[in-house]
């Protein structure tokens, strides 16, 4: 079922894979190849993968019970756990730039502790504040990489 | 001779105190790496690369190599205490080292390991040293189709010796191909699979791809398994010593491994994970006991853990000589040398010596030092294992985010992270291997720029590529590889119950 997947999805990222190298403009100079010539090749890779996955597929079937069912039949409530988490991080990064790396980290930091880690308010407090200064100090005042300052004033 | 006064002129550079101080941190995060479920050596490896922009080459090359072969050292702790290797090169530790834990030997366990693994990294380096000059020369005579073909018997062994499919396998391979050439191509200055979005015309930074698969895919990993139980954390039990008789027993593994772990390091595709399991299986076979194994064999525990250290000096070999690695963890130190505009390769012997000679020689200290914070200090590190997961998690999502940040300070590469980091998680899940993908990532465009030069010297004639004996063994090992492995796949696919191996 997985592997069926798989299969369907690389023949649809072949195909705009083969789509985008052909929009690719080529002009009269350089190499005699272009840059078209080594994506094709991949494209083709992309494409006889697909067929091998294919071959181990019908393969894995004929044997008995090759692959035990239970990926499928598990219950998918973790999956919608981490896609709140997925979006949690994407409204991290959303407000990263806006409220800066002080305001932001420690909140995001905050949130996800109480949820992985129940019921620990003040251990969970004071690493997110001490962590986000501590990370903050190294980077902008050791190594000189600038983080987003946001709106504070520092 | 000459070489050797090259060589022996590699200590002045190691042993310089900034130099030394940076293997110090190097081999120092590696272990905390290795032991911390949930990080492996190529993420951490990727997040000091921005951190390291402004270093000297070679002290951040020799603190990045730290963490490298460090990480192997840490991960047996974890293998042992609590039956979780942290990384896929521990995992055949945890059979016997978790048992001899249950047995009140885990002092035992972890001293075997940090001897073994030092006796293991150490004659290692020595291989490597009395290796590199011949192979360097051989290879000063490589040509654009000798490197080409070279890098596809480097991806299709990789992608065919890691994870369960070899079809899975070159899927990764050639999804990290098409990632490599989305950008600007260098030599018609043409902008390909853009879409449209400017900050892809500079292609996507491969720390972006590696810190988005290896560190947040497997922070997502570990959150999903956070909810399932945990097993439990043994005390450290015992002294850190071993018997007279321990002893007695352990140094045939030890130089077995030594020699297993080695040559598998330095063929592409085998690697760590791989001479763990030779290794393993050998002392099985050779035992008098073969019963005592999975039940606490110091055997089983002081192969392997040779095997995996000795491996990582085998696999600095054709990093350095060839600058082709064979392993997503090497994959990653090149594009940290990459970054520095650095090339390894047989010219880099010739045009800055120091930097391969001081690098080399560091791991001779990095590895006294590691048995030193392994073995005495131990305790400090497993206290590690008590922070909870809870709280771990999130600090390296944002250490992961804050490294992104910090190369070129665009959201835009945040997300991307975020999207492989949801990608790494799905090819975990679905058994699609992340080596081949990182490492065609990192070859990518320099395949590409070797394909053209040679198709341009011959004129568009691809038999250029089987043109000279070199390129004919090439080509014939990538088939034979692909084949054996074709027909393993054919005949008894059901047979799964091979340990399930590894990304890295």
């Amino acid at each position: 079922m997985i592997d069926r997947m798989i299969l369907f999805v690389t023949l649809i990222v072949a195909a705009f894979y083969f789509y985008g190298t052909s929009q690719i403009p080529t002009l009269e100079i350089g190499d005699p190849l272009g840059p078209k010539a080594f994506p094709y090749l991949i494209g083709i890779g992309l494409l006889i993968s697909a067929g091998w996955l294919m071959l181990e597929t019908v393969r894995a079937k004929k044997a008995p019970q090759a692959e035990p069912a239970d990926s499928t039949s598990q219950d998918h409530s973790h999956l919608v756990l981490l896609s709140a988490i997925v979006a949690w991080i994407g409204i991290y990064f959303a407000v990263f730039e806006h409220l800066g790396f002080l305001l932001s980290t420690p909140i995001f930091l905050f949130v996800l502790m109480m949820y992985l880690n129940r019921g620990k308010w003040l251990a969970n407090g004071l690493t997110s504040v001490i962590f986000t200064v501590a990370a903050y100090t190294l980077f902008s005042k050791v190594l000189g990489v600038s983080l987003a300052k946001g709106i504070l004033p520092f | 001779m000459e070489a050797l006064s090259l060589v022996l002129d590699g200590f002045s550079v190691s042993l310089q105190p900034i130099n030394l101080w940076y293997t110090f941190i190097g081999v120092l995060m590696g272990t905390v790496i290795g032991v911390l479920p949930g990080i492996g050596p190529a993420a951490g490896i990727a997040l000091l690369i921005p951190v390291s922009y402004g270093m000297n080459p070679t002290s951040a090359l020799i603190m990045m190599a730290g963490v490298y072969y460090g990480a192997q050292y840490g991960g047996s702790v974890t293998s042992i205490l609590i039956n979780t290797p942290g990384e896929s090169s521990s995992v055949m530790t945890a059979i016997d080292g978790y048992q001899m834990a249950k047995k009140g030997r885990a002092g035992a366990a972890l001293a075997v390991s940090a001897w073994g693994s030092f006796i293991g990294g150490t004659i290692g380096i020595i291989a490597l040293t009395l290796m590199a000059v011949p192979l360097t020369k051989i290879a000063l005579g490589f040509g654009p189709p000798e490197y080409f073909m070279l890098m596809a018997l480097a991806l299709t062994a990789v992608s065919a010796l890691t994870g369960n499919s070899p079809a899975k396998g070159m899927l990764a391979m050639m999804i990290g191909l098409m990632i490599a050439t989305i950008g600007t191509d260098l030599q018609s200055g043409q902008m390909r699979f853009v879409m449209g979005i400017p900050e892809l015309q500079d292609g996507i930074g491969f720390v972006v791809v590696v810190v988005g698969l290896f560190a947040v895919g497997e922070v997502f990993i570990a959150i999903e398994e956070h909810f399932h139980s945990r097993s439990e954390i043994f005390r450290l039990q015992g002294k850190l010593m071993l018997t007279k008789e321990e002893w007695r027993r352990s140094l045939g593994p030890i130089g077995r491994g030594t020699i297993i772990g080695f040559l598998i390091g330095i063929l592409p595709g085998a690697g760590a994970t791989i001479a763990t399991i030779m290794s393993y299986s050998a002392e099985k076979n050779m035992s008098k006991h073969p019963e005592q194994f999975g039940q606490g064999a110091i055997e089983g525990v002081a192969g392997p853990e040779t095997a995996n250290n000795a491996a990582t000096a085998g696999a600095m070999v054709p990093l350095l000589t060839l600058g082709v690695p064979g392993s997503g963890s090497t994959a990653v130190l090149l594009g940290a040398f990459v970054m520095y505009g650095i090339q390894p390769g047989p010219l880099l012997f010739q045009s800055r010596p120091d930097l391969v000679w001081g690098l080399v020689n560091s791991m001779y200290v990095g590895n006294v030092m590691l048995l030193i914070l392994n073995l005495p200090l131990i305790g400090l590190f497993v206290r590690l294992l008590y922070i909870p997961t809870g709280i771990l998690l999130p600090l390296v999502l944002v250490l992961a985010s804050v490294g992104i940040y910090a190369v070129n300070g665009n959201i835009v590469e945040l997300y991307l992270c975020l999207l492989f980091g949801v990608l790494g998680y799905a090819f975990r899940k679905i058994d699609i291997p992340l080596a081949p993908l990182v490492l065609a990532l990192v070859l990518g465009g320099m395949m590409e720029q070797s394909f053209r030069q040679a198709m341009t010297i011959s004129g568009g004639n691809p038999k250029i590529f089987v043109s000279s004996g070199l390129t004919i063994g090439l080509a014939v090992i990538s088939v034979l590889v692909l084949a054996v492995k074709f027909s393993k796949v054919i005949s008894r696919r059901k047979n799964s119950g091979e340990v399930k191996s590894a990304t890295i």
